[in-house]
């Protein structure tokens, strides 16, 4: 409990923890905002793209405008630059000990440098928290007004709904995690932060891509899913609500997302263990 | 229950119990084997309700680390703050850069270590708090691997690198970090940032501290558990001549209220002055351990007179059985013999004298005898 509030401190006593909530907070305003407008054009679709849409999109658009995927849709929203401040966040934790020279401290107070990791994702995993209810605190009223001045009834009771949001919460815990893993795998600060940045951005895009051009030029129709496996995908698909044609249920993507958590984490405890501190 | 943190060792042990030279441990162990059956220690006795007597003696230390009003839990208390080294090894790739190293720090004294650059000195001081694990061989502190202490920081203190702190931190969060992490109240950062004179920049942010002013965050962050072991590695880096003897004041205070120090350095000098004993390696392996008198009397340095005079052979004349060579200046150097003597005998000679001087064999002069040969760079 106390290498917790050590690490907590570690958070507080730096510029990096408000810096990373204000960039999350902004991109979340634009994230609403793009959310907002492509919703926009789901419920009330242009008469000439109405008529070129082949019927497969159509299910998927009818799907979204459903008021339970577009309350998910549009609460959740923000969660993909949240998420990565998170993970960025989980990576610098890690980094700075070594950055800064700081983890021959860390490890001189703590000889069990499992608790240490263990204390790092806890830490982590409040932050991620914290940020969670904050863009939440900001959506939920933003969605209301917004579904309302569509004239749609939005259902933030829902069970699903909640479902969403509450997985959402598990999604920005679990990132600090995965960034901590990163951030033993990869120890120079500027290097896990670039790679992980341009892992989950151009990445998960290139994954997507790839993955679908492989479908259609092969017509492996199974492939589509390993798409799911990249776990920013996979924090999406866990927080869409409604199940969306054409895609695995929400489930599938927590276990992906738990997956990744773990498997990092483990790896992280187990380099930090063995690793000289020099 | 366990002895509350104040109860140690009261006795100035430095001259009074185990003066150098008549520890017959600190003898045995010069020769080679740690032998602790012969062991004449210095038995902490509890002192509970004295929180102040032996701090009284120290006007800095008294002012800012008295009562620590928490009491300790530990799962491995250390009785005494013996280091014993035993057969350690670490290999990096090729290169054995500590090799068989065993020697035994004791109680109540500075100890020096020292080598030439790349001799190993930092690893092994890693390796016996726990941050490198050694290829062969262990480290205890009073009994126990670094690993198994229950409330490490108060029994250890080290100060391993001058840069050590997050560069946004101020110098006061730093240590506050530590205290969380150790279960010490928040209010230590506070007294250890005063004994180190630090408090005027408390609030300021690392980036902006000096090297010396970085040097004395690291001997705070040390204290903050009030240790009765403190491993310090070149702690004079960067540190100014006034900084330099600060420092050495404050440890060899430490050092007499029975608490162990081990310093690395190489300013030769400098340890000169502060040391009592001296560990000496070279090429990862021991060469030479004891006291700093001893150690300097085995290399077979024994003192010698310099002395300038117009008439040199009538002073040698005057003087029965003394070795003499010409120095390059054309002084006679004379051993087995004292200042006093040549100077009586060239009196009764009636020979005038320019110069006379007593010369000691330095750490220096040893050191370099004793590493002579050995490749710094492996």
């Amino acid at each position: 409990m106390r290498l917790v509030r050590s690490e907590f401190l570690k958070i507080r006593t730096t510029n990096v923890w408000w810096l990373f909530a204000l960039g999350a907070v902004g991109l979340l305003v634009v994230a609403f905002a793009a959310n907002a407008l492509n919703m926009h054009f789901v419920l009330q679709p242009p008469t000439e793209a109405g008529q070129t849409m082949d019927p497969e999109q159509a299910a998927v658009l009818k799907a979204l405008a459903d008021p339970v995927a577009l309350t998910s849709y549009m609460v959740t929203s923000g969660q993909y630059f949240g998420l990565m401040f998170v993970m960025l966040l989980g990576i610098i934790t890690v980094t700075n000990e070594f950055h800064h020279q700081t983890a021959t401290t860390t490890f001189l107070a703590t000889p069990h440098r499992t608790s240490v990791i263990v204390a790092k994702a806890v830490a982590g995993g409040i932050f991620g928290i914290v940020l969670w209810l904050v863009t939440t605190a900001l959506t939920v009223p933003a969605t209301a007004i917004f579904l309302e001045s569509e004239g749609i009834t939005p259902v933030l009771g829902d069970s699903e709904v909640i479902r969403a949001v509450l997985l959402n919460g598990l999604a920005y815990a679990l990132w600090a995690l995965i960034g901590i893993g990163i951030g033993v795998l990869i120890r120079s600060q500027i290097g896990a932060t670039i790679t992980a940045m341009v892992v989950y951005t151009v990445g998960t895009a290139a994954v997507s891509i790839i993955v679908n051009l492989l479908v259609t030029a092969l017509d492996w129709d199974w492939l589509a899913n390993v798409q799911w496996a990249m776990p920013s995908l996979a924090s999406n698909l866990m927080t869409s609500g409604a199940n969306l044609p054409g895609q695995p249920a929400y489930w599938v993507g927590a276990l992906v997302l738990v997956g990744w958590a773990v498997v990092t984490g483990l790896v992280g405890t187990l380099l930090t263990r063995s690793r000289d501190i020099s | 229950m366990l002895p509350r943190l104040r109860a140690r060792a009261v006795s100035p042990a430095r001259e009074a119990v185990i003066g150098p030279g008549e520890d017959p441990a600190v003898v045995l162990a010069a020769e080679g084997a740690p032998q602790h059956s012969h062991r004449r220690r210095v038995e902490p006795e509890p002192v509970a309700g004295h929180d102040s007597q032996w701090w009284n003696r120290d006007g800095i230390a008294m002012a800012v680390l008295a009562p620590a009003k928490h009491t300790v839990r530990m799962g491995n208390v250390i009785t005494d703050g013996e280091i014993v080294v035993s057969g350690l090894t670490k290999h990096y790739k090729q290169v054995k850069a500590v090799d068989g190293l065993s020697f035994t720090i004791k109680p109540g004294r500075v100890t020096g270590f020292l080598g030439p650059n790349g001799a190993g000195k930092t690893t092994t001081l890693r390796m016996i708090l726990n941050l490198v694990s050694p290829n062969a061989g262990t480290a205890t502190i009073g009994g126990s691997r670094y690993a198994d202490l229950a409330e490490p920081l108060r029994a250890v203190g080290a100060v391993l690198e001058a840069s050590s702190a997050h560069k946004g931190r101020t110098g006061r969060n730093h240590l506050r970090v530590i205290c969380a992490a150790a279960g010490l109240p928040a209010s230590r950062a506070d007294e250890a940032m005063e004994l180190v004179g630090l408090t005027p920049a408390a609030k300021r942010k690392f980036k902006g501290y000096s090297l010396g002013m970085r040097q004395r965050l690291g001997i705070a962050a040390a204290m903050l558990g009030d240790p009765r072991v403190l491993i310090l590695d070149e702690p004079a880096n960067g540190l100014d001549p006034e900084g330099i003897r600060w420092m050495r004041d404050l440890l060899q205070k430490l050092a007499g209220e029975g608490r162990t120090i081990l310093v690395s350095s190489h300013l030769l000098s400098e340890m000169e002055l502060l040391a009592d004993d001296v560990v000496i390696i070279a090429a990862g392996r021991l060469v030479a351990q004891g006291p700093v008198a001893e150690v300097m009397g085995n290399a077979g340095n024994v003192g010698t007179v310099r002395v300038r005079t117009p008439h040199p052979d009538t002073l040698l004349g005057a003087l029965d059985g003394v070795g003499s060579s010409r120095g390059d200046d054309g002084a006679l150097v004379l051993t087995g013999v004292t200042a006093e003597q040549v100077g009586d005998a060239a009196l009764r000679a009636g020979v005038a004298i320019h110069e006379l001087v007593t010369e000691r064999p330095d750490l220096e002069r040893v050191f370099l005898d004793l590493t002579a040969g050995k490749e710094a760079i492996r």
